[in-house]
């Protein structure tokens, strides 16, 4: 492998006879093997669709996943549940688990689906996870009544998990903490927890920030136990690599670098990207940057999905070329 | 000793309840329904959760805090000098607000809350508290891109809001709840709140109350016992140094005390809830003491909401029976 690998964050769009067999499952109307032929025959479209753009590190696309902290909350069942529906803002609800006692590793929750869409494909396949903190963050706690404690027994789990997806032969894991900056006292917490997860992994381990101050953070996100930081930086004009460069010494990691903003069905042209892709480049080796979007691609649709990850792919050949990178 | 709500209350229920108001915003957002006709669904719900809270035993409700999409935008964007701008987080929640942008003057209208007041007292059994987010916090959590300066603006929303409790009183509002949780993260702008305050409630002939929450006002406690509003509102839940902050001063107010976890599913006993009230007895005697949820209840499911309100009526109904 060479430089300036490409790669998508996480999700992908559901296709639209996805998305309605989700919601007939939901009220009764199919059953779960129904369901389960569809996610996959998604899944396969997600792996073809980004093999046909050339992508160099490919996703699953969490077709099987509706909310990132509810995917898992309902598989351990032992330990959490599903509160009910709590508002974030606007009109948009999330259903809130509760963790309701204590937390452990019931069985494989990511493994099927991983090695499926591994099995379509001879690109590795990133495999994805949900951080402990914020799994804990984004749920009630009516057990621990610590937030320490339930974050690290919820770090145990994850783990279990992350050795499970190695064995079955993940090269890359990613341990995704968008709650990770919003609370900045809590960032050594963030830290320690994600040093469970990741400790001694044999894989390269990955993950995905976003939402955030990170100004006042930077150094310990900077110091996160993982072998690559995944960063939005399209959509807060690259300000993130200022931060980069200024904690240059420390930084010793990978960077996978947001270049197309998620929430906008705008598609960037490809000098923009290319011109973020330099900008990366100013700012680290090119056997050190990953170009990507700046999130998971879910609420797009699936052509303006395809299109970003198109220009994205092409934009790093063509700095490839330029800068004779191989 | 009365029981009541810290604020909002969840706007939709779950299943098998429809989500009819979450249903007719997606609606109206597609041009299926007209603003009208959201209008109406939104008073319908406010009488079910005025509903529910009386249901609950509460003394002193709220209208639930139904139309407001958050505390600040709801005020912010009838005023003159605000545009709204992108979504933020609320302090160290997992909700958001889109952030208001002061671009001009800040400057009364016409009235903002009336309306909803009145019809919240038309269709209650209980008397209504109105809300307000206070001039303090509307300030610290907006971008101000005019005043330069956090002290003119504070100042302006207060003469602003002045009017607005004005109006308040003259529909008839006999309780104005303020609501200023910004100032225990800027504790050090307790006069500024002060000069606000003073300037907002004068000559404002209703029981006024200034809550606070996600935070103890240890440290602020004697400037807000000078504060010329008749209750304090503090939140034991997520601020327990608001017991060491008791015991420092001499509480003259009312106290609405915040006992409840508005964040967390965990059923607080009822005995638990009577052994708080016992304690908080050694430094409020009962006659002055409201007791409430730690903040809105918007942060819990609908249906855990009510449950929780239900436990706080039966563990003051418990609290009474010790003391007598
Ligand atoms: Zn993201």
């Amino acid at each position: 492998m060479s430089g300036l690998l490409t790669t998508a964050v996480g999700s992908l769009p559901k296709p639209g006879y996805l998305a309605k067999a989700r919601t007939a499952f939901a009220s009764g109307r199919i059953d779960g093997a129904e369901l389960d032929k569809l996610t996959r025959q998604a899944t396969a479209e997600c792996i073809r669709m980004q093999e046909d753009v050339g992508l160099d590190v490919l996703v699953h696309g969490e077709m099987e996943r509706g909310d990132m902290v509810a995917y898992f909350a309902e598989l351990l069942t032992e330990s959490m549940a599903i509160s009910g529906l709590v508002r974030s803002y606007g009109n948009r609800y999330y259903r809130k688990p509760i963790i309701t006692d204590e937390l452990h590793w019931q069985g494989p929750m990511t493994i099927d689906m991983w090695r499926y869409a591994q099995g379509l494909t001879d690109k590795p396949v990133k495999a994805m996870l949900t951080g402990p903190y914020t799994m804990v963050d984004w749920s009630f706690d009516e057990h621990y009544g610590s937030r320490r404690e339930a974050i690290l027994a919820m770090a145990k789990v994850v783990r279990r998990e992350a050795e499970e997806l190695v064995k079955a032969g993940a090269k890359f894991v990613q341990v995704d903490e968008p709650a990770a900056s919003t609370r900045p006292e809590e960032m050594e917490l963030v830290s320690e927890a994600l040093g469970i997860v990741t400790q001694g992994l044999d894989a390269r381990t990955i993950t995905h920030i976003c939402y955030g101050d990170f100004a006042s953070v930077f150094h310990h996100i900077a110091n996160l136990p993982v072998d690559q930081l995944d960063l939005e930086m399209a959509n807060s004009g690259y300000n993130l690599l200022n931060l980069i460069q200024e904690h240059n010494s420390e930084f010793q990691k990978e960077l996978a670098m947001g270049v197309v903003d998620v929430h906008n069905h705008v598609l960037e042209t490809r000098e923009q990207v290319k011109a973020g892709i330099r900008k990366g480049l100013e700012v680290l080796p090119p056997e050190r940057l990953f170009i990507d979007p700046d999130c998971g691609l879910k609420t797009r649709t699936w052509d303006e999905a395809e299109a970003k990850l198109r220009v994205i792919v092409e934009a790093t050949r063509e700095v490839k070329r330029e800068l004779e990178i191989d | 000793m009365r029981v009541t709500a810290a604020g909002s209350y969840p706007k939709i229920p779950n299943r098998p309840r429809p989500a009819r108001l979450r249903q007719a915003i997606a609606r109206r957002d597609r041009g299926d329904i007209t603003a009208e006709e959201l209008a109406r669904v939104e008073d319908e719900v406010t009488i079910e959760v005025i509903a529910e809270q009386a249901e609950a035993g509460l003394d002193l409700v709220t209208d639930g805090q139904i139309r407001w999409d958050d505390d600040q935008t709801y005020i912010a964007q009838r005023l003159q000098g605000f545009e709204i701008t992108g979504l933020i987080r609320y302090f160290d929640t997992n909700t958001y607000y889109r952030q208001p942008n002061v671009t001009a003057p800040v400057r009364w209208q016409q009235p903002i809350l009336v309306r909803d007041y009145e019809f919240a007292a038309d269709h209650s059994t209980k008397p209504v508290k109105a809300l307000i987010t206070g001039p303090y916090t509307l300030a610290a959590l907006s971008n101000d891109s005019h005043y330069g300066d956090r002290r003119p603006l504070v100042l302006a929303l207060a003469e602003a809001l002045h009017q607005e409790a004005k109006a308040l009183v003259a529909a008839g509002a006999s309780v104005i709840q303020v609501n200023e949780p910004a100032i225990l993260r800027h504790k050090e702008d307790g006069p500024l709140l002060q000069e606000a305050i003073t300037k907002m409630l004068d000559g404002i002939d209703a029981e006024t109350a200034l809550y606070t929450w996600f935070g103890d006002a240890d440290g602020i406690l004697p400037l807000l016992m000078d504060l010329p509003v008749d209750v304090i509102g503090l939140d034991f839940v997520s601020g327990p140094g608001n017991w060491e902050a008791l015991k420092r001063v001499s509480f003259s107010k009312v106290l609405g005390f915040g006992i409840i976890d508005a964040r967390n599913t965990r059923m607080e006993p009822a005995d638990e809830i009577a052994e708080q009230i016992q304690r908080v007895s050694e430094f409020v005697p009962a006659e002055r003491l409201y007791v409430n949820p730690s903040c809105g209840l918007e942060y819990l499911p609908r249906e855990v909401a009510l449950e929780k309100l239900k436990r706080l009526v039966e563990g003051v109904r418990r609290a009474g029976a010790v003391a007598v």
